[in-house]
């Protein structure tokens, strides 16, 4: 490491303070212009692990106008635009702001877990088929066009309806809904708002994986840490579950694009300082503001109806390759959740109740039991996490708890979050064949790109065991079970 | 080569130069599309015109580069030649050859979402001009 380097993480990490073992304060004097402290949920692993430039990060969030509480930063947090990746914050609608870059231009980028009936013993066998199928059905990689044209009508659709939409197209069934977030529709999208080049690119990517860390994985349940939660959404030891992960696609970077542009504009307007111009937002209750958050809607929306789709398209193919029934491979949506997004939520603050935007980027909803959004069959068990890892080790569920109600606004991490750069992780790959790698352990990858396993490779992430560990010891959502991958399909 | 990719956590970027500002910009639009493929492969039977204007020359940049994503998400579009004909410190006017990007046929390599103004740099200097910008991919 350059010398320069190591004393540039040895001073930030002399300015935070270790709160327990699992929490860390970035104080209000950090920087000038704090209006409230930081915390990051980090142990000691983790914390070697942290770059100089997230807990800039972190310190510039609170300095926002209208924060509520702390700016908070998840165990797999690192460094993005403006907000950290794993960044939780919380704005007053009155004083507070709302920031496209608090959300990310993979507007909803998300994962849904579905189960089966159907054993690991049944798919090991010809996992390696089974993921040739799977890729042979599912449209993804770069420039690669879907199996769905949206013409303009159907397209506002899309948006207005989200997950309903795919429903109402024949892809699924409304029982889906009830266990995705948001039943997978928000209201209060606005297709006016959306610009040309924003439907145009949306037009062929509805129903597509895309590429770069999305992906499909079938894998199966090797740890149950919870019998009763695990019991009641249908999780077994042995069985086999899918994961998908993927977003809005381009429609919804195009929203993000066009609004980081409104939004530098509208700075001056309002006279709002920032530390760094990608933090560009504007007060929530002004008409940029309540235009982004039409159109994230609207972007949320379209990548609901996205998983929607890819999700019909691999119970079919499982059924087509097993030639099996619907019924005999029961394989039901689990969960669905967002985590690239904006909500207005109701939280208590010193005993009363308030209405807040919640900015997650790269961090996961993780409602409590007993909350009135959880579908009936889960509300007094919490709310499933997903957590997807990296693809040669664990993915992990979890549920939401109390705790996490009372510090983090609801919110858990949303994966393992990367540490090597791409070039590093290239680098390290070199002379190693990483699909050999990891089919000697098992797992089969189909990948539209060449050097993306490389780019992919375990160890360019943070072990997610890890983070899930963090998570799970400070109490914000407790582990219900661990997941291994036995193959993947990438675009 | 007048272009060079950056690294940087997750992302990618590319540093660009020429021998003015207008010279650096055409060279960063080629360094981006060859994120997404092979260039050597992609012919020149099409043209897309780009005609913009910003609040700056930052803003300008990545609106330039955003134009160019938008070609090539919407249409598989791939640049292999860029005529920039008119450059002032708010607008644009550029000419862009290429072809349509076949996954049958080309190499797929990165998924661009946007240009974003993370770290971006204009350097203009007396005998060149040297541009850096990140994707988020």
């Amino acid at each position: 490491m350059q010398r320069n380097v190591f004393w540039e993480i040895i001073m930030s990490l002399e300015k935070i303070r270790r709160i327990d073992d699992n929490r860390l304060e970035v104080p209000n004097d950090y920087k000038p212009g704090m209006r409230t402290n930081g915390i990051i949920f980090a142990d000691a692993v983790l914390e070697k692990g942290l770059e100089p430039s997230c807990i800039e990060q972190v310190a510039n969030v609170a300095i926002l106008p209208g924060i509520v509480g702390s700016s908070l930063a998840m165990p797999d947090i690192h460094t993005g635009y403006g907000f950290p990746i794993g960044g939780v914050a919380a704005f007053d609608l009155d004083e507070g702001i709302i920031s496209p870059g608090g959300v990310g231009y993979d507007i909803n980028c998300g994962v849904r877990l579905l189960r089966s009936n159907l054993k690991r013993s049944e798919v090991s066998p010809k996992i390696g088929e089974l993921i040739d199928a799977l890729y042979n059905a599912i449209p993804a990689g770069v420039g690669s066009k879907g199996r769905i044209r949206l013409g303009p009508a159907d397209e506002k659709k899309v948006l207005i309806k989200g997950a309903r939409w795919a429903i109402e197209e024949g892809y699924g069934t409304a029982a889906d809904l009830d266990k995705t977030e948001s039943g997978g529709c928000i209201e209060g999208a606005d297709p006016s708002l959306i610009s040309d080049k924003a439907y145009e690119r949306g037009r062929a990517q509805q129903g597509t994986l895309g590429s770069g860390n999305h992906f499909i994985e079938v894998q199966y349940i090797d740890e149950i840490y919870d019998d009763a939660v695990a019991n009641a959404i249908g999780l077994f030891k042995d069985h086999v579950t899918v994961m998908i992960h993927t977003g809005s696609r381009g429609f919804g970077h195009q929203v993000c694009t066009d609004f980081l542009e409104v939004m530098a504009g509208a700075l001056k307007k309002y006279n709002i300082a920032l530390p760094d111009k990608e933090l560009a937002c504007a007060p929530f209750k002004s008409k940029e503001a309540q235009a982004y958050l039409a159109a994230m809607r609207a972007a949320a929306n379209y990548a609901w109806a996205n998983r929607q789709c890819l999700m019909h398209w691999t119970r079919e193919a499982f059924i087509s390759f097993f030639r099996i029934s619907p019924g005999q491979l029961g394989m039901g949506l689990v969960y669905d959740v967002a985590h690239n997004i904006a909500k207005v939520e109701e939280h208590v603050i010193d005993g009363r109740k308030r209405k807040l935007v919640v900015h997650r980027k790269g961090a996961t909803r993780a409602f409590p039991p007993g909350h009135p959004e959880l579908p009936e069959i889960y509300r007094n068990l919490g709310q499933p996490v997903i957590i997807p890892g990296d693809m040669g080790r664990a993915s992990f569920i979890l549920v939401g708890t109390e705790k996490g109600k009372l510090e983090t606004f609801s919110s858990a991490c949303h994966g393992a979050g990367r540490i090597l750069s791409r070039h590093e992780a290239i680098r390290r790959a070199k002379g190693r064949a990483i699909r050999r790698e990891l089919e000697d352990k098992g797992i089969f990858v189909r990948s539209a790109g060449r050097e993306i396993l490389a780019e992919e490779m375990p160890e360019a992430y943070k072990d997610v065991t890890n983070v899930v560990d963090v998570v799970h010891n400070a109490g914000i959502a407790l582990k219900v079970a661990r997941l291994r991958p036995m193959g993947v399909v990438k675009g | 080569m007048d272009y060079e990719q950056i690294d940087i956590s997750g992302d990618v970027g590319i540093r660009a130069w020429g021998r003015d500002c207008a010279e650096a910009w055409a060279n960063a639009g080629i360094g981006m599309f060859s994120l997404v493929t092979d260039l050597s492969k992609i012919g020149n039977n099409r043209l897309v015109e780009i005609a913009i204007k910003a609040d700056s020359s930052e803003g300008l940049l990545v609106r330039y580069l955003n134009e160019l994503i938008f070609h090539l998400d919407t249409y598989n579009f791939i640049g292999n030649r860029i005529d920039i004909v008119a450059f002032s410190e708010d607008s644009l006017r550029a000419f862009v050859y290429g072809a349509e990007f076949d996954p049958s046929l080309h190499e797929q390599r990165l998924l661009l979402k946007a240009a974003t103004y993370h770290n971006i740099r204009i350097a203009k200097m007396a005998e060149q001009c040297v541009v850096e910008v990140i994707f988020d991919i």
